[in-house]
């Protein structure tokens, strides 16, 4: 099966400043694809790439290529890559308080998006969105379509998001941390949501987070990066039971579980470092508890392992029995 | 026998109101409602709950940051809500907060130092010769911050920061407010550690809010959970099972990083109403799976049973 979304070693830099160097991703319909990493790891630069929307924030592709649907997304025009966003590709930001505009009704927002990228008339467009907002469990989906945004609750404006997204009747859906300015119980919620759209309508779904809980409960496969490079990438049950890079491994080490010891969160020392100041050699080895005088001088390249890839000289070798 | 709580708060409350004015009505609320409770020394009592519970009220009230509407605050046998605005600044040595944003809590104007040098000012003391140092040791920064204004550090080293300052005059009892909740899972794993080194080397006494079950049960000893600015249930230790089906939700909404323990439900539907039209019972009833209609009319207390006070018609 070809995939939808290919991320062809791209490299991205913003003016002179390198901060993607070589990402390699891949996501096919149907499935949950998992971002993940600190602050500053390069997730949404990743997401602004796969959307072709560097040129907004002065960034560019430098190296290697992103296909959709088998196309080379910077070999489009920029009426092509209008059409895409909003129509074949959906986006669900963080903040649901500030993707909706103030000043116009709900029902007008979502509407927009059907009749710009489908075309339809102003009565098909509302009998579609009502149609949406009644799928993702709006209640009195009228009388919301009548609201202003804010009216609505955080978790009921981020299914508006959702609905918005959708509306253009997307392949692929990037979510850039939906659930990070959400109550807990509503987080839930929403990811069920987000789940339940991929495997009825065969949607795919890169979703970004910096929670390790989100993605083992909902992707089929993780990327993990770290200052701009993939670290670890593969699908999710052999990387959370036997993750091979130690970034991987302190990234899960960092969610508080029931019967942890007391003193076991200890987190990772230090911090991501800055895209002015990236160390030579692994960009992770400041701060890591493996990192020996090979890491400092030479980046570790992807390797395949079990299904996956890793980027580390010391990856944990693979449990018994497995490749 | 027991030694006596460092703090004791009975019955306290606060309300809120807005409009009033020549354009909206007046509208109140309750952010806290009657609420009791005991912390002991050397304790940590964890508070948790989502937007809109109490939580961050209830914080500012016990350091009377904030007036309540009702009830009494006492710490150390001394009840802080009699108090003068003198005598009330004395005690405050004794207390100290960490505040949830390290980006809005930091004077962007002051350096590391001057930061860390305004308890002192404030509470009229002398700046003793390396305190500065010693502070910043203490929360694990290097000297070669001192003089760093706020927009220089990490979210991370500005959270030290706001750390070193609530420990400057050595307090016995430190309040915070969602100390982790804007930084990264693995900053936020960092400050933990340090805030458990701390309370063991200084025997500091923490009344820790959080929006996050999994930190809290990780972090304290006891557990109140808030819903609409009640207390619902008072787990009293972190293995304790929940009784309060909200208790129950919060938990299952948490995802453990195992993806071998999916969940298919969702554990609640609807969302938080609004504080300002509260339903007449029970504030929980219109998303509660176990709701009877006494809990529509009827508001539950809390009521201790077996040191596991709970206030629900049907607990678990």
């Amino acid at each position: 099966m070809t995939a939808l979304l290919q991320l062809e070693a791209v490299s991205v830099a913003i003016g002179t400043v390198p901060l993607l160097d070589g990402i390699g991703l891949s996501l096919e319909r149907g499935r949950i694809l998992g971002l993940v990493g600190e602050s500053g790891s390069g997730k949404s630069l990743t997401a602004m790439a796969a959307m072709g929307l560097l040129p907004l924030i002065g960034g560019r592709v430098t190296g290697g290529a992103v296909r959709f649907d088998g196309q080379d997304i910077g070999a489009m025009t920029d009426a092509q890559r209008r059409a895409l966003r909003g129509g074949r590709i959906g986006f669900v930001t963080q903040n649901p308080m500030t993707a909706l505009d103030p000043v116009q009704r709900i029902g007008e927002q979502v509407d927009v998006v059907s009749r710009l990228h489908l075309g339809l008339s102003h009565r098909a467009a509302r009998a579609r969105t009502l149609e949406l907002l009644t799928r993702l469990r709006i209640p009195e989906a009228e009388a919301v379509a009548e609201a202003w945004p804010h009216q609505l609750s955080g978790g009921m404006k981020q299914r508006i998001v959702i609905a918005m997204a959708l509306a253009g009747e997307p392949e692929l859906i990037i979510a850039d941390e939906p659930t990070t300015a959400l109550d807990v119980t509503v987080q839930a919620q929403i990811i069920q949501i987000l789940g339940a759209l991929v495997r009825d309508r065969g949607l795919a779904l890169l979703l970004i987070t910096h929670d390790m809980g989100v993605v083992a409960q909902v992707c089929d496969r993780v990327a993990v990066l770290y200052a701009g490079r993939l670290a670890e990438e593969g699908p999710v049950g052999p990387i959370f039971a036997a993750p091979a890079h130690p970034y991987t491994a302190a990234l899960i080490g960092c969610i508080p579980q029931d019967g942890m010891a007391k003193g076991a969160l200890r987190g990772i020392p230090g911090a991501v470092p800055s895209a002015l100041a990236f160390p030579p050699g692994c960009r992770f080895h400041p701060r890591c508890p493996r990192a020996s005088d090979l890491c400092h001088r030479i980046a570790p390249l992807p390797t395949p392992r079990a299904e996956g890839r890793v980027a580390c000289h010391h990856a944990s070798p693979p449990p018994e029995g497995q490749p | 026998m027991t030694p006596p709580p460092l703090i004791r708060i009975e019955g306290l409350s606060k309300r809120f109101q807005s409009g009033g004015g020549l354009f909206a009505p007046e509208r109140k609320m309750w952010a806290v409602r009657d609420l009791s409770l005991a912390i002991g020394r050397g304790e940590a009592l964890g508070v948790v709950g989502e937007s809109g519970c109490g939580k961050s009220t209830l914080a500012r009230l016990v350091l009377r940051l904030i007036e309540p509407t009702a009830g009494r605050i006492i710490f150390d046998g001394t009840e802080i809500t009699a108090l003068s605005p003198a005598a009330l600044r004395r005690m405050r040595r004794r207390m100290a907060m960490v505040f949830q944003d390290p980006y809005s809590s930091l004077d962007p104007r002051y350096t590391v130092t001057q930061v860390l040098a305004e308890p002192f000012r404030i509470q009229r003391q002398p700046l003793p010769a390396g305190a500065i140092a010693a502070l910043l040791a203490s929360v694990g920064l290097p000297d070669a911050l001192a003089e760093s204004h706020p927009h220089q550090l990490s979210g991370g080293q500005r959270q030290r920061v706001g750390i070193a300052r609530a420990l400057a005059l050595h307090p016995e009892f430190v309040v915070l407010d969602e100390p982790t909740a804007s930084l990264d899972v693995s900053i936020q794993a960092q400050i933990i550690a340090l805030l458990a080194d701390l309370r063991d080397r200084m025997g500091l006494t923490y009344l820790f809010i959080s929006h996050d079950l999994g930190l809290v049960r990780y972090f304290c000893q006891r557990i109140v959970v808030m819903y609409l600015g009640a207390v619902v249930e008072v787990l009293p230790d972190t293995a304790a099972a929940p009784r309060h089906p909200y208790t129950e939700a919060l938990m299952q909404s948490g995802f453990a990083p195992d993806p071998g323990r999916r969940r298919s439900v969702v554990p609640l539907t609807g969302e938080i109403p609004s504080p300002f039209a509260l339903p007449p019972g029970c504030a929980f009833a219109g998303r509660c799976p176990r709701v009877t209609d006494r809990c529509r009319a009827e508001r539950p207390l809390l009521s201790g049973d077996g040191g596991h006070p709970v206030a629900c018609f049907h607990p678990l």
